[in-house]
């Protein structure tokens, strides 16, 4: 180990170190007699297995079940888990993790490097077939893609534990926020002998062996689950929820009447409703800001030929009103967005882009005038093409009042349209729209997340823009350690050639039963853990 | 009647078949798949998934498969959206749940819908009548979604006497307001048609012999009247009854019971092309055994019937 990485191993260790997280709980609080949580959740989940679950109310119930590597505070820090630091090599692409020593599974069984190299091996291997196998791809460790693919066996993957407490990963390029990583599901340790033993019946009650603050204690498919302490877990005595029960309410506004009877803590706000339940529970109604953006996007590959200008696409962009969307017809505490990239997102801070400093009323003369150049709209050219969006109420409100706006600014005619959500995926996927509605929430909480979409590879650029400068920058930003300068200039090409326009970054809605304290409310990817809330006496 | 029996029950095997190709295949029309996801797949990755659930094969491979799994072990495959279970496993969750509150609520709709169409009918134009047809039209223009949701509002909000959803394991607390939800208008659709009929056989000769020989008025309706008089009902009840036990919809998402009904629907939005299929073929075999105890409970009831089986 190099000077360098030793400093900064110990910089980390000793950051790490301070910050160990549990339930806060301020002098004197009285706590409930009961410390149970109920909260509810849409739908049934994809799964608990931490190398299977793709979904976000999964991944939220395996954070209570398993520990990885690194948890998040209430801010969003990565804060130790099972592991209590690691060091990086000067290249950027060995980093070592050193594993605490008293961590145990429900079992009683120590958590062992071991037990990580047997996950990541797993989340990769084609036989388990995980759909966050691209997670893994994307942490870029050495050989993953090549395993994946079928090319190589698992065994090749490159994670490595030389000691029980210690546990190597290899890099196939550096990655700045890799550490950041480490705190996602899919990254979880796995008891290989409860897997070997029950096959995918792992997961169920009786069978799973955790290795988090708490055990799956009870599971009924599509109705509730519940997760009582685990005794074992190292920081048990500083836990105080006993348990936690998740009942699947398929509607929302029943899960809302269901929340008013006190039936469940926690629910979502349905969509619009935010302002009058802030008036009647302002204690307990939440708007918190969130790692999502909501875009509309052109198809620039087979879309009208009009969205070819950049002065089409920057006129449309800035005749958008979007304190009237946000304030006037989501009411959510959503933030107006001229950015792709949500000003909550760690270590970014939202660049000067021009169009964002004009008042309205600029920005609408420029968008008449830009159109008019273009020979489009009143006295030239009529323009006119179709919106797409999946269906939903809240988004309808958004793609009228978009429509209505063009319409009267600009005199486009905008026809809306549409579809169910894998319709709508697949159509999207296909270039089979003119404008469509887009939407991403950060997998991490970074800029690139978001901006990589846009790059000339991503998977998720339906709009199929390309520009080689972007991609170059983004590519940069992998291995660099000053990112934000990278990052601005990307928004300010996205500003000036306006591929996508952006519309709002989301926030949370919910309802939180005010004796429940410890929520993370900063945290902008919302990733809480019971380990860390507490019931107080009402 | 054994040979009618095994008629009918061998009919249900060609039929099932054919539904099950048909439904394998127009299922598959619908755009997007199981795996179509706001992410799209890295190719390797999706190869893999494909791979794992057998999707790779050509349709017609995946087919044969399918019905041989049934066939040999019936085994109606993995859930795609479930990842731990099988549809075996999700059947056997919720099928008893949906079973448990459709019996109920059967149960609620004769109790209550046939002794109040009969006392409608004795009562003729009387007071008794007119509230009984009041009621029976009130709750009738009520569909489930409007009544489940005043329920709730009186009986959770307001007054706190039962939880406003779940199942806990099927609790009467939990079993109640699903099931009163679900029955309340076809409560009243049996009670008109009983209504109607009994009028109907009151007023039928046989009915003015029995009177006239003189015997109890008891004795006339519950021995010599009420059997035809329910003929019409049992029709009417057959196919709700299984309508019923199948699930609703919107009763398993409102009240959050865990049926079948839901899986139904999430089935449909995530493409998980097995639940679909193996929900399919368990709606079809009841459908089947149903109609068929029906039909034999009208012949038990009907010596017309009996005789033309």
């Amino acid at each position: 180990m190099n000077r360098r990485s030793m400093l900064l191993a110990t910089l980390l260790s000793s950051t790490l170190m301070v910050q160990a997280f549990a339930a806060d709980v301020p002098e004197g609080t009285t706590l409930a007699e009961e410390q149970t949580f109920t909260y509810r959740v849409l739908d049934e989940f994809s799964s608990f297995d931490p190398q299977v679950v793709e979904d976000v109310n999964g991944s939220e119930v395996v954070r209570d079940l398993f520990e990885g590597l690194y948890n998040q505070d209430a801010a969003g820090n990565i804060i130790p888990g099972v592991a209590l630091s690691h060091s990086v090599s000067e290249d950027n692409t060995v980093y070592t993790f050193r594993l605490r020593e008293d961590a145990k599974w429900s079992d009683g069984r120590p958590v062992t490097a071991g037990d990580f190299v047997y996950a990541w091996q797993r989340a990769v291997d084609p036989e388990l077939a995980s759909p966050y196998a691209w997670y893994m791809e994307l942490m870029s460790i050495e050989n993953g893609a090549e395993i994946i693919a079928g090319d190589l066996p698992n065994t090749d993957l490159g994670v490595f534990a030389p000691d029980d407490y210690t546990l190597r990963v290899e890099l196939s390029q550096p990655l700045p926020y890799f550490d950041k990583m480490v705190s996602h599901a899919t990254t979880f340790p796995a008891p290989r002998w409860a897997i070997e033993e029950h096959g995918s019946a792992w997961t169920r009650p009786g069978n799973m062996v955790s290795n988090g603050a708490y055990v799956l204690t009870e599971h009924v498919p599509k109705e509730r689950s519940v997760r009582e302490r685990n005794a074992m877990y190292w920081d048990d005595e500083n836990t105080v929820l006993d348990r936690v029960v998740t009942l699947v309410i398929g509607d929302d506004a029943q899960a809302l009447t269901r929340w008013r009877a006190g039936e469940v803590d926690k629910t979502e706000i349905p969509a619009g409703q935010y302002p009058t339940l802030k008036e009647e529970f302002p204690d307990e109604a939440y708007a918190l800001p969130r790692l999502c953006n909501y875009y509309f996007t052109f198809n620039l590959d087979s879309g009208p030929e009009a969205f070819q200008d950049v002065r089409v696409r920057q006129a449309l962009s800035y005749a958008l009103d979007r304190d009237v969307i946000v304030n006037a017809v989501l009411q959510g505490g959503q933030f107006p967005a001229y950015t792709f990239t949500p000003g909550a997102t760690a270590g970014f801070e939202i660049p000067r882009v021009d169009y964002a400093g004009m008042t309205q009323a600029e920005r609408d003369a420029k968008a008449r005038e830009l159109l008019a150049e273009a020979g489009y709209g009143e006295g030239g050219e009529p323009l006119s093409f179709t919106y797409l969006y999946n269906t939903s109420e809240a988004h309808q409100q958004v793609a009228i009042v978009a429509s209505q706006m063009w319409k009267q600014k600009l005199g486009v005619a905008v026809t809306l349209e549409n579809q169910e959500w894998k319709v709508f995926l697949e159509n999207r996927g296909a270039q089979n729209f003119e404008m469509a509605r887009g939407a991403w929430c950060g997998d991490y909480n970074e800029a690139s997340t978001f901006l990589d979409l846009l790059t000339t590879p991503s998977g998720y650029n339906d709009g199929q823009y390309s520009n080689a400068r972007v991609d170059a920058l983004m590519a940069a930003a992998k291995s660099s350690q000053d990112t934000m300068p990278l990052y601005t200039e990307v928004e300010q090409i996205l500003a000036d050639e306006m591929p996508v326009i952006p519309v709002y970054h989301y926030s949370t809605n919910m309802m939180l039963n005010a004796a429940i304290q410890g929520w993370p409310v900063d945290n902008v990817e919302q990733t809480w853990y019971s380990k860390d809330l507490f019931k107080v006496a009402e | 009647m054994l040979n009618y029996t095994l008629r009918r029950l061998l009919a249900v095997v060609p039929t099932l078949l054919l539904l099950i190709v048909v439904s394998f295949y127009l299922m598959r029309l619908a755009p997007g798949g199981p795996f179509t996801s706001e992410r799209p797949l890295p190719p390797a990755v999706m190869q893999n998934v494909l791979e794992r659930y057998g999707m790779d094969e050509p349709l017609h491979v995946q087919l044969w498969t399918y019905i041989k799994n049934i066939v040999c072990c019936f085994d109606f495959g993995p859930s795609f959206s479930q990842k731990d279970r099988s549809v075996n496993d999700v059947i056997a969750q919720g099928f008893p749940v949906t079973l448990t509150y459709g019996f109920w609520s059967a149960v609620f709709v004769l109790v209550c819908g046939v002794p109040l169409g009969i006392i409608a009918a004795l009562r003729h134009n009387s007071f008794w009548d007119y509230t009984m047809t009041g009621l029976a039209i009130f709750s009738q223009i009520f569909p489930n979604f409007v009544l489940a949701p005043i329920m709730v509002l009186l009986f959770t909000l307001s007054w706190g006497l039962l939880p406003g959803g779940g199942w806990n394991g099927g609790q009467w607390q939990y079993v109640i307001m699903p099931a009163v939800a679900l029955g309340t208008s076809y409560m009243a659709g049996v009670a008109r048609l009983t209504r109607g009929s009994m009028l109907e056989v009151l007023n039928a000769p046989y009915i003015r012999t029995a009177r006239a020989k003189g015997l109890p008025e008891r004795t006339i309706i519950l021995r010599h009247a009420l059997k035809p008089a329910l003929l019409p009902t049992l029709t009417y009840m057959g196919p709700v009854f299984v309508y019923m036990i199948t699930g609703s919809v919107f009763i398993d998402i409102f009240f959050s019971t865990g049926g079948i009904g839901q899986d139904f629907i999430d089935g449909a939005y995530a493409r998980d092309y097995s639940i679909l299929l193996g929900l399919a073929v368990l709606y079809a075999m009841l459908t089947f055994v149903l109609t068929l105890l029906l039909d034999l409970l009208y012949a038990w009831i009907d010596p017309k019937v009996r005789s033309q089986l």
